[in-house]
């Protein structure tokens, strides 16, 4: 690679009319001439990233490697990684940056400052803004036929799961993250638990192991504990709720709304 | 007074059976024995594993600000506790919880004697203290940066304020051992303990084996109040507050407090735990507050009050 660099160097040296922006051209020529070098930030802007434009990937966030959180885990592993660090991500050269609503303010100011775009993503909260994102995202990235395949198939499998016919009456469905938090109306699990046919009880609020107990709900909802030990998923294992029947949901399904989510809706109808 | 403070226990841990998230009244049977119960034995526990060892520390330093969480102890048993915890090794083995929070705090006992004996004056232990308190939480918050976690510090903030809730069953078959068996060491330290009150030289003369004291004073503070950290998280200021509320009853004489500080501090912790979770139910509160900002809270004004009275 280095020697072809060199050469590429020495050729351009020669060649002093040769335009100084067709050397990654040279070098990678599968990719498309317009194609841009994207740097992600974001679990979430990595996972449309990945999907979308893959070929414009220059590095995407080291969360992105997890598969617990991560859709496009096996593909982010034979990707480059970098971190929230302006320098760190300077030194790839992006055109464009993707981050979240929040955080990393003071990296991404600088960043701008220099003069690359930053694009934030969204966060959807139901399969309508779910829509909405992906072809906004696939058109910011010139891949609007991408994001139109990714959306059929996701209303392929949403029409899958409604049309089969609810063999009883609805389970009343609970909803547990981390540390007893439920999801409450508006968020993305309350969507997802809508569209499965369940009807959702949660309230947004913390519950406590007591309250379950002495309430159970039909069906609590939970994410599949992470790989690492964690004291606010712990207390799911209490004794005192071993009773209550449980469906687990990969928490990447759920952390980023996404075309992806329809698969913990075709998971929880089962 | 013991006779006083027994009733005392009995009294709150029935309240402590009937009150809870799910409402006053004798509950589910459920609730009562796999949630209430092994509460309320925890709150009894390590509440008076905190106040012996409170009691035993400010009469073997001579210092009545000695407490454990004050010295750092606390702190230590909470660093062995999260390395145990994050790095899966707990998982694996359970008792290595309790196991690394008693080595934490027996390497923090370890050092305060050691710098004991050589600085007798009662600031310098204090400073020696804070230092060991500063020393832990810096390394507290590398241990979490590098945790396989990537949310642990965020967790281990509410952990570090201490609290009982949603504990079960093998937690107090974890904590009951050390715990039993630290406290065990300490009331038998009583005549020890009374001797050193004259100074360790004064002891030495009276045939008293000082080292070997101390020693003993500092395993029995690392098995209660590491195991105690272990399951509980950081609750402070019992350890402080118990022996200065009982020695206008009780006088000053160390090996006197120290069983009384064992019920005092059962008696105070679980009544705090009550409060904690009482306060949802009458005020405004999406949850309960954490128990060791309840104990800080009663506990901080306490230590102005000491501190005033000590100054010169």
């Amino acid at each position: 690679m280095r020697r072809l660099l060199l050469a590429c160097r020495l050729l351009l040296a020669a060649v002093p009319v040769l335009p100084l922006a067709a050397v990654p051209v040279l070098l990678l020529a599968a990719v498309p001439a317009d194609a841009a070098r994207i740097v992600s930030l974001n679990l979430c802007a990595d996972d449309f990233l990945v999907l979308l434009a893959p070929e414009q990937v220059a590095a995407v966030s080291i969360l992105a490697r997890d598969p617990s959180l991560s859709v496009v885990a096996p593909q982010a592993a034979r990707l480059k990684t970098v971190r929230a660090d302006a320098e760190a991500v300077l030194a790839l050269h992006p055109d464009m940056v993707l981050a979240g609503a929040f955080g990393a303010q003071t990296t991404l100011a600088l960043l701008a400052q220099r003069g690359i775009r930053i694009e934030r993503i969204g966060a959807p909260h139901d399969f309508d803004s779910i829509r909405a994102e992906t072809l906004r995202l696939a058109a910011l990235l010139g891949e609007p036929a991408r994001g139109d395949a990714l959306l059929a198939a996701m209303d392929r499998k949403l029409a899958a799961v409604s049309s089969r016919a609810p063999a009883r009456t609805p389970s009343h469905a609970l909803a547990v993250q981390p540390r007893g938090y439920t999801s409450g109306p508006g968020s993305l699990t309350d969507a997802v638990l809508r569209a499965a046919g369940l009807i959702d009880i949660g309230a947004g609020r913390q519950v406590s192991i007591e309250t379950l107990a002495a309430r159970p709900p039909d069906v609590l909802v939970q994410a599949q504990s992470p790989a690492f030990p964690s004291l606010a998923t712990d207390w799911l294992r209490h004794p005192a709720l071993a009773a209550i029947p449980r469906r687990t949901v990969p928490p990447s399904l759920l952390i980023c709304g996404g075309p992806w989510t329809a698969d913990a809706v075709a998971l929880l109808a089962e | 007074m013991t006779r006083w403070l027994i009733l005392g226990i009995v009294l709150l841990t029935v309240l402590s059976l009937g009150v809870g998230a799910a409402g006053l009244g004798v509950p589910d049977p459920l609730i009562l024995w796999q949630i209430r119960l092994p509460r309320t034995a925890l709150a009894l526990l390590v509440g008076g594993g905190l106040g012996l060892s409170g009691a035993a520390l400010q009469g073997a330093l001579r210092n009545p600000l000695a407490d454990s969480g004050l010295l750092g102890i606390g702190g230590c048993a909470g660093l062995g506790a999260v390395i145990a915890y994050y790095w899966g090794v707990s998982a694996l083995f359970a008792p290595a919880l309790p196991l690394a929070g008693l080595a934490g705090a027996g390497v923090g006992c370890a050092f305060l004697l050691m710098f004991a004996g050589r600085a007798a004056s009662g600031p310098s232990l204090i400073l020696a203290g804070i230092a060991l308190s500063a020393a832990t939480a810096a390394m507290l918050a590398l241990a979490l940066t590098l945790a396989p976690n990537p949310f642990a510090l965020a967790e281990i903030t509410f952990w570090l304020m201490g609290g009982l809730e949603d504990r079960t069953l093998s937690h107090v078959a974890l904590a009951l051992p050390p715990i039993a068996l630290g406290c065990l060491v300490l009331l038998r330290l009583g005549r020890g303990l009374d001797a050193l009150a004259l100074g360790e030289d004064a002891a030495a003369t009276l045939g008293l084996p000082v080292g070997q004291t101390l020693r003993r004073t500092a395993a029995g503070v690392a098995l209660a109040v590491g195991a105690g950290a272990a399951v509980a998280g950081g609750i402070g200021f019992v350890g402080l507050v118990v022996p200065h509320l009982l020695r206008p009853i009780l006088g000053e004489r160390p090996g006197a407090l120290l069983f009384s500080s064992l019920l005092a501090g059962a008696a105070l912790l679980l009544a705090a735990d009550l409060l904690a979770r009482i306060a949802p139910m009458v005020l405004p509160l999406a949850q309960e507050p954490r128990l060791g900002v309840l104990t800080a809270l009663l506990g901080a004004p306490f230590l102005v009050r000491i501190a005033r009275r000590v100054a010169p």
